[in-house]
């Protein structure tokens, strides 16, 4: 009953590619669920339908009780704003900005001051063995460092669900590792679920539940019983 | 083995490198069009001074005064011809009269566009005069010239329409014995001259001299476009390259790989911008200086020339490459990692303010060519402190920043000033050039004469027999006039309701009557005054508008590319849902706060280089034509970077494609 972010019968087509073909999964609070598939299982598309980055063809998407999947592009992307959170492979913090403001900016977005912001962005940085590194640029950290900088910017909005796509794929195994082992333990400790697409099992071993797709068909675990 | 790469890599550099590729070709066409045409003006004036050099005869003594060293002095100081021309007018238009006589048996060699020295009593017009005299009824304009022999040919025209008469006379004939008025403008003395070869007249040095001018102040701001140009190939290639010297390329092979893309891509661009000048050649030939068009050929640069700046240009697009490369071949982790990029240095300031300080201590010579090497100087600093300045707004604006939109543009502006300097340049430059130009428009010739009435100069203990011999002349053609003798000038009043036709008769009737002078009306005597004004709008006009659209297509290429090479960045952030306004915003900050600051300071700065020029004081004129400079520039970069908007939306709208 508890369940924070679901996804109902979700289909998804690229031409004549079939990406999802009627999946459901349901996430509940502080979970952390692994999506796991081949290349090209649709695991991706599966994200991208349940965090509002696109549409699904049909079959809906629920956050906390409320239908997101119809709403306008402005609504999802205010969505993806507040109530969700992002982790990618590489390349997702802006370069010319120091580490601090990376992590500020989804709060500046929120129209928080920037003082503020940025005091709460500090915050992250402790926890996240990032002491130190506030005001060096992401070209000055590690590939490690960079990925931990972007767990900050996904967690400082207190969001609703965290998202991340391959988060450790550029990663060596141990900074993998650690990587991981901070995202779980920090979404956790936020109160928010967390969805992770790999294809990597040692990354899935780290979420409670794993699921996987199989040629746009979810093979098992999508609905617990 | 470097070539073949180097092409494999050009073709295959996927949609976004050809868009790249396609933009850079652009640009350099466009530089190369406008690069000609800059360079074309000068041979134009050139052209013009050297073909209208006949009119203006070298008296015989100063041949031989000159030509001391010379071989065939004697000969060449030997008197052949009298020489002289004067001003006529019909309506509104000037026609130049030449009174040429043979002073030996044998005749001279003619004047180029004739086919022979002109006898005495034979008249050769331009096509256009002929043409005019044929459509216009006999006692208007034909009867000033009769004996018509021949048509000039185009070497003897300064431009085509030109209206111009060659009359043949006796060596003692008044027209070519009579005192002459003082006005060299009006008219110039008969002359013994040795041969009809002659030289540019100060006028045409004058026109030649603004030509240079004007050609540094569009060619600076076109290379500062080529370099941008060369430095998006790089901008593109960079992390490529960085890549090949990660894997073991040798700097000398990467600086090849880049020079040989950049210029392959130039010289395409080069070759296109040739073929979209010659298309507009005659369109340009439109344009109106020193009182009519040009011929198209004038617009041609000579074979070498144009061959020396299809080599140039490709060569020039690769070494700005190959500086923007610098960072990539002396280490290629810089980039590959994107560290903080090293300070601006002060000392450009100190440049700048050196350049400035040489301005009016040069200026105090009369020596041109010093005075536009500053000029030039000064352009090119405005140039090199542009990053360091965008580096200071940049540090400004994300210190005070308190919304995303400001804080990621003052922060891009100070990691990236160079890109940013980019973008704004061509406006500064051309708020340069306006700031140059404002001072120097000459103010509105406001014209007080009398309507409706000719005046002719006569030698003082002649006027009232002049009086009543244009009386007589004009009763005899039907004209109804006052005729009044006035100090040393016969006023021949028509009423202030007579036509042009009117006063045309009156100028034919009356043609002759005072050997070497000519019956003006006011308006003809200001005619060259306001020709001049023109002419000095026609090239601010001109040069403000090169420099403009080189500005706007600089701002709306580097645009294009900076989101480009962020493409990644801007779509992970729109698709962790930050707003495509705010991006936008920007984006645009990024451009409008430097924008603003530099237009300005490069405007004062042009503003410092014109005041040693400056022709009286300031005038509305100008300050109209800054204003609209500095509107239409903000306008068109504004512009610019809205026509690159769908294009951020498109790179932005589709972060997951892929059907994984």
């Amino acid at each position: 009953m508890n369940d924070v972010l679901v996804g109902r019968a979700l289909a998804k087509r690229f031409g004549q590619t079939v990406a999802l073909d009627g999946v459901d999964l349901a996430v509940r609070a502080g979970e952390a669920v692994a999506i796991m598939g081949p290349s090209g299982s649709g695991k991706s598309t599966l994200l991208h339908c349940l965090a509002g980055i696109m549409k699904p063809d049909s079959g809906e998407v629920h956050l906390l009780g409320q239908r997101i999947d119809n709403m306008r592009e402005r609504g999802r992307s205010a969505l993806r704003r507040t109530r969700f959170g992002f982790v990618f492979q590489f390349g997702q913090l802006l370069p010319e900005l120091p580490a601090e403001e990376n992590v500020a900016l989804p709060l500046m977005l929120g129209d928080v001051p920037r003082a503020q912001a940025v005091r709460q962005a500090r915050d992250w940085f402790g926890p996240l063995g990032l002491h130190g590194m506030e005001t060096r640029r992401p070209g000055e950290l590690s590939g490690g460092q960079a990925q931990r900088v972007a767990i900050a910017r996904a967690l400082v909005t207190k969001p609703a669900v965290v998202f991340a796509d391959e988060p450790t794929g550029a990663l060596d195994q141990t900074t993998g590792e650690e990587t991981m082992r901070l995202l779980v333990e920090a979404t956790k400790h936020n109160g928010a679920c967390l969805i992770v697409v790999t294809h990597d099992p040692n990354v899935a071993g780290w979420c409670d539940r794993t699921v996987e797709v199989r040629d746009g068909h979810l093979l098992a675990g999508g609905v617990r019983a | 083995m470097n070539l073949d790469l180097t092409w494999r890599l050009l073709k295959g550099g996927g949609r976004k490198g050809l868009l790249g590729t396609w933009l850079t070709l652009g640009a350099v066409a466009v530089s190369m069009a406008l690069l000609l045409f800059a360079v074309a003006a000068n041979y134009a004036f050139e052209a013009r001074a050297d073909r209208s050099a006949w009119r203006n005869p070298v008296a015989t003594t100063g041949v031989q005064e000159k030509g001391v060293q010379e071989k065939g002095v004697q000969e060449k100081g030997k008197a052949v011809a009298i020489e002289a021309s004067r001003h006529d007018f019909v309506r509104d238009k000037d026609i130049t009269v030449v009174d040429l006589g043979a002073l030996g048996a044998e005749a001279p060699a003619p004047p180029p566009g004739l086919a022979r020295f002109p006898a005495p009593g034979e008249v050769w017009l331009s096509p256009a005069l002929k043409e005019l005299a044929e459509q216009l009824p006999a006692d208007q304009l034909a009867a000033r010239f009769p004996g018509t022999k021949g048509v000039l040919g185009e070497e003897a025209l300064l431009y085509p329409g030109e209206l111009i008469a060659v009359v043949g006379r006796k060596p003692d004939a008044p027209e070519l014995t009579a005192q002459r008025s003082d006005d060299w403008i009006i008219a110039k003395p008969p002359v013994k001259v040795a041969s009809l070869a002659g030289e540019p007249t100060e006028d045409a040095e004058a026109y030649q001299v603004l030509a240079l001018i004007a050609g540094v102040l569009m060619i600076v701001p076109l290379l500062v476009f080529g370099g941008a140009a060369a430095r998006l190939t790089v901008a593109r290639r960079d992390q490529r390259l960085a890549t090949l010297r990660l894997v073991g390329a040798t700097p000398g092979q990467v600086v090849g790989m880049t020079v040989a893309e950049a210029m392959i891509v130039a010289l395409a661009g080069a070759v296109t911008g040739t073929l979209a000048y010659a298309l507009a050649a005659p369109l340009l030939a439109g344009i109106q200086i020193g009182g009519g068009p040009w011929f198209v050929s004038d617009l041609w640069p000579s074979p070498l020339v144009l061959g020396g700046l299809l080599v140039a240009v490709p060569l020039l697009v690769g070494l700005s490459a190959v500086v923007g490369l610098r960072r990539v071949v002396v280490s290629p982790l810089g980039v590959a990692k994107r560290e903080t990029p090293p300070a601006m240095r002060f000392v450009r300031v100190v440049v700048l303010l050196a350049v400035l300080a040489a301005v009016p201590l040069l200026s105090r010579g009369n020596a041109v060519g010093p005075i536009a090497v500053v000029i030039g100087l000064a352009f090119l600093c405005v140039n090199l402190v542009g990053p360091w300045v965008v580096g200071i707004i940049g540090r400004v604006t994300a210190r005070r920043a308190n919304r995303p939109a400001r804080l990621l543009a003052g922060r891009r502006l100070v990691d990236d000033p160079r890109s940013a300097w980019r973008t704004v340049s061509g406006v500064a430059m051309t708020g340069f050039v306006a700031g140059f130009l404002c001072l120097l428009s000459p103010g509105v010739f406001n014209s007080t004469g009398v309507t409706g009435q000719l005046q002719i100069a006569v030698p003082a203990d002649q006027t009232a027999a002049v009086a009543e011999q244009a009386r007589t002349r004009l009763k005899e053609a039907g004209i109804t006039a006052t005729v009044k003798p006035v100090k040393k000038v016969v006023a021949v009043a028509l009423g202030t309701s007579a036509d042009a036709a009117t006063v045309d008769r009156a100028r034919t009737a009356l043609a002759g009557l005072v050997p070497g002078h000519t019956p003006t009306t006011d308006a003809d005597d200001e005619h060259f005054g306001v020709q001049i004004l023109a002419d000095v709008r026609a090239g601010t006009v001109v040069v403000l508008s090169v420099s403009f659209l080189v500005a706007i297509a600089s701002a709306g290429i580097t645009a294009a590319s900076s989101i480009l090479d962020r493409r990644q960045t801007y779509g992970l952030l729109r698709l962790a849902g930050t707003p495509l306004e705010v991006l936008d915003k920007a984006r645009r900050a990024e451009t409008l706060i430097p924008l603003t600051v530099m237009g300005g300071g490069a405007i004062l700065v042009g503003a410092f280089c014109a005041a040693p020029f400056m022709i009286g004081a300031v005038n509305s004129t100008g300050v109209i034509t800054l204003l609209l400079c500095v509107g239409l520039g903000f306008a068109g970069v504004i512009g610019a970077g809205a026509l690159s908007r769908p294009l951020l939306n498109s790179v932005t709208a589709d972060p997951a494609p892929r059907p994984d």
